[in-house]
C-alpha cells in the first residue's frame, strides 16, 4: 500500500500543506463504475417509457412506431454492453481468484451483519458510538451485492424476452410471462434502490468522488475506513524502516 | 196485410229517391282528380300479375303488386302510398320510363326514403356500400335491397332475419356465420344475445372491417359483450378476458396504437387473429383455433417455427394462478413482498441515519 502527497489545490496562505491521498479504486473498477452508471441511465431511460406507455411524458418521448423501434434498438445495444461489462467483471474475479489474489473485502462476512446491528442501536439513539468500518462498510457491501443480483436477474429476464423463441424450446412458457414480469418490477426496485439507498450515501451522507477519481483523503479515511485507516497506518510505520514509503 | 192502392206509389217513390241519393253519394267521389293517386286506383291496373313491362335495354319489368302482401308492408296499412315514392306518375298514362335496367330504376327510386328517413339515408350514404357504388359497382346494396321496395317489414322481426339479409349477397361469411358458435346459437335457439351482422358491422353506416382503424378497435367491440358479466354469467363464461388481455403483451400493444396510432399497421394480436372472425367456435370444440390442440399452429401464424412450449407463455385470459401459470405466480408473490419491503428498508434506513446525523451536527455546533 502507498500514499501519495498531493498538493492541496487552493490554499494561498499555507502553500506547503500537503493532503494525504489514499488509493480506493483502480483504473478498472473506476471505468467498470462510469460504464455501469451510463448503461443502467440508459436502459431506465429507454426502458421506463416502455413500461409506463400510456403516461403523457411516455408519449411524449415515444411519439411514433419508429421512435419505439428506435428506443428499444438503443436499449438492445446498451444491454450487450452490460453483458459485456458484466462478463469482464466476472472473468476478472475468476481470473484473480485463480491467482489467489483476489481481494476478499467485498466478500459479506458475519461482522457486517454485527456491524448493522450496531448501526441500528446507533441510528435509534441507543449506542452513542458509531461502529468502525475496514474497506467497505455493510452499506457499499449491500448496495454491491443488491445491484449484483438485480443486473443479473435483468439481464436473464432481459434476454428471455429479447429471444423467447429460443428460450421456450429449452424451458416451459411460462416463463415468459414470469420474465416480463420480473424485468419490469425488478428495474423498478432497482431504480428505487439507487435513488434512495446509493445516492444518499454518495451525495447527501457526504459527497463521496472516490469512485471517479479514485482516492480518497486522510480526514474520509479516518472517518468511514477507521479499520482499513488504522491498518495502512501501520503497514506504513513497519514499511518505512525499509524507506519503501514515498514521502 | 193488405197495402191500399194509394200507398203503393209512395213505396217506389222513397225506394226510388234512396236510389238517387245513392247514386249522388258515390259518382262525385269516382269523378274527382285526387282519387286516381290512391293506391285502389293503381291497383286496378297493377294488381293484375300479367303486368309487365320491357325496358329500353331489354329487361322484362314485372308491374305486378300482391294487394294481400302490401297490406302487411309498414307503410301502406298507415296510408304511406303509391305516390309516396313513386311521385312523378300521378296518372294514367304514366310518362314515360327512361331508365335502361331496372337496376338503374332501383338506384334512382331509393332516394325517395330520405324524405322520411333522413338519419339512416345519410348514414347510409358514408357507408362501405355507398362507396362501393360510388366506385362503380352498381350491385352495392340501396334501402330496398335489404328492407324490401314495396313489402317493407320491420328488419330485425324476427331477428335470425338479419343473417338471412346480409347473406343474400354475402353468401359465404353467411354460410361460416352459421356454422359458429354465435350463428349457431342464433339458428338452433334464437339466442337473443349473441351478435348478428350489425352488432358488429353497425347498420346503415358499415365500414370497410379490413381498416386498421377497425382492427385496433375490435378488441372493444368483443369487450361490447364478453366484459359484460351479467351476460357471461348466463353462459358460464369469463367476463374477465377482455381486462386480462389488456394486461398482456398483445393487448398492451394493441392499446398503444389505438390510444395513439388507430391507422398504423401494427402485428400484435387481436382477438380475431386466434378465435377468428365469422367461424369462432368454443375453445372445447375441436376444430377451434385456439382449442389447445390446435393452439400452437394458432400461435405460429404470427410466431413461425415456435416450439410446443410455446402456447405456455400465453397467459392473456387467466388471472395469475399457482395451477396454470406456476412460474407466473411465484414471481408475482417474490415481487409483491419483495418491492414494498426495498421501499421500506431503503426509506426507513435513510430516514434514521438523515435524523441521526443531522441530530449529531446540531449538537456539535452548540
Amino acid at each position: 500500500m502507498t500514499s501519495q502527497r498531493k498538493p492541496a489545490p487552493s490554499s494561498p496562505s499555507d502553500a506547503v500543506k500537503l493532503v494525504r491521498t489514499y488509493p480506493r479504486f483502480t483504473i478498472s473498477q473506476r471505468w467498470e463504475h462510469a460504464i455501469l452508471l451510463l448503461c443502467i441511465a440508459i436502459l431506465l431511460v429507454t426502458g421506463l417509457p416502455q413500461k409506463y406507455n400510456t403516461a403523457s411524458w411516455s408519449q411524449a418521448i415515444i411519439t411514433s412506431p419508429d421512435r419505439l423501434a428506435s428506443i428499444q434498438l438503443i436499449h438492445h445495444v446498451t444491454a450487450v454492453v452490460l453483458t459485456a461489462l458484466v462478463f469482464h467483471h466476472l472473468g476478472k474475479a475468476c481470473y484473480l481468484i485463480a491467482r489467489r489474489k483476489l481481494p476478499g473485502d467485498m466478500l459479506p462476512t458475519f461482522q457486517d451483519i454485527k456491524d448493522a446491528w450496531s448501526m441500528l442501536l446507533y441510528l435509534l439513539f441507543i449506542k452513542k458510538q458509531k461502529p468502525v468500518f475496514g474497506k467497505y462498510n455493510f452499506e457499499q457491501k449491500v448496495t454491491y451485492w443488491f445491484l449484483f443480483f438485480s443486473i443479473g436477474v435483468m439481464l436473464i429476464s432481459g434476454y428471455t424476452l429479447w429471444f423467447p423463441e429460443v428460450i421456450t424450446r429449452l424451458l416451459p412458457g411460462g416463463v415468459i410471462p414470469a420474465a416480463i414480469m420480473a424485468h419490469s418490477t425488478e428495474a423498478i426496485v432497482t431504480a428505487i434502490f439507487i435513488v434512495l439507498w446509493h445516492f444518499y450515501h454518495v451525495h447527501l451522507e457526504r459527497l463521496n468522488l472516490s469512485i471517479f477519481s479514485g482516492w480518497l483523503n486522510e480526514t474520509d479515511m479516518r472517518t468511514y475506513h477507521t479499520l482499513e485507516y488504522d491498518q495502512l497506518v501501520h503497514q506504513s510505520h513497519s514499511n518505512q524502516d525499509t524507506g519503501d514509503l514515498k514521502s | 196485410m193488405k197495402l191500399s192502392p194509394i200507398k203503393v206509389p209512395y213505396v217506389f217513390l222513397i225506394v226510388g229517391f234512396i236510389a238517387l241519393v245513392s247514386l249522388f253519394w258515390f259518382t262525385p267521389a269516382r269523378a274527382s282528380e285526387p282519387a286516381q293517386q290512391t293506391e285502389e286506383y293503381c291497383l286496378s291496373c297493377h294488381s293484375n300479375p300479367d303486368l309487365e313491362m320491357t325496358l329500353p335495354g331489354g329487361e322484362v319489368l314485372p308491374l305486378y303488386i300482391s294487394v294481400e302482401e302490401l297490406n302487411t308492408s309498414v307503410h301502406s296499412p298507415n296510408g304511406i302510398e303509391c305516390e309516396a315514392c313513386h311521385t312523378d306518375i300521378t296518372t294514367y298514362p304514366h310518362p314515360p320510363i327512361d331508365y335502361q335496367t331496372s337496376r338503374e330504376l332501383s338506384r334512382s327510386y331509393y332516394a325517395a326514403c330520405q324524405k322520411c328517413h333522413p338519419g339512416n339515408y345519410t348514414r347510409t350514404q358514408d357507408s362501405m356500400h355507398a362507396q362501393v357504388a360510388e366506385a362503380g359497382n352498381l350491385a352495392a346494396p340501396i334501402c330496398t335491397d335489404c328492407h324490401g321496395s314495396h313489402y317493407i317489414h320491420p328488419p330485425d322481426q324476427p331477428r335470425t332475419l338479419i343473417p338471412t339479409t346480409c347473406g343474400n349477397c354475402h353468401t359465404q361469411e353467411y354460410s361460416i356465420y352459421q356454422s359458429s358458435v354465435h350463428g349457431n346459437a342464433l339458428k338452433q335457439e334464437s339466442n337473443p344475445d349473441v351478435p348478428v351482422c350489425t352488432t358488429c358491422h353497425g347498420v346503415h353506416n358499415i365500414q370497410d372491417p379490413r381498416t386498421q382503424q377497425f382492427r385496433v378497435n375490435e378488441p372493444d367491440l368483443c369487450a361490447s359483450c364478453h366484459a359484460n358479466q351479467e351476460m357471461m354469467n348466463k353462459y358460464d363464461l369469463s367476463g374477465d378476458v377482455y381486462d386480462l388481455y389488456s394486461l398482456s403483451w398483445h393487448g398492451l400493444d394493441v392499446s398503444v396504437y389505438q390510444a395513439r396510432w388507430p391507422t398504423i399497421k401494427h402485428t400484435s394480436a387481436i382477438c380475431t387473429d386466434c378465435h377468428g372472425i365469422h367461424d369462432i367456435l368454443q375453445p372445447d370444440n375441436p376444430e377451434s383455433s385456439v382449442n389447445p390442440k390446435n393452439l400452437l399452429v394458432t400461435c405460429q401464424k404470427c410466431h413461425p417455427g415456435v416450439s410446443p412450449n410455446w402456447t405456455g407463455a400465453w397467459t392473456g385470459h387467466y388471472k395469475v394462478s399457482l395451477q396454470r401459470t406456476p412460474f407466473l405466480f411465484y414471481v408475482d408473490s417474490f415481487y409483491s413482498i419483495f418491492t414494498p419491503l426495498i421501499l421500506w428498508i431503503c426509506g426507513l434506513y435513510v430516514a434514521l441515519q438523515f435524523i441521526r446525523f443531522t441530530v449529531d451536527r446540531v449538537r456539535r455546533s452548540l
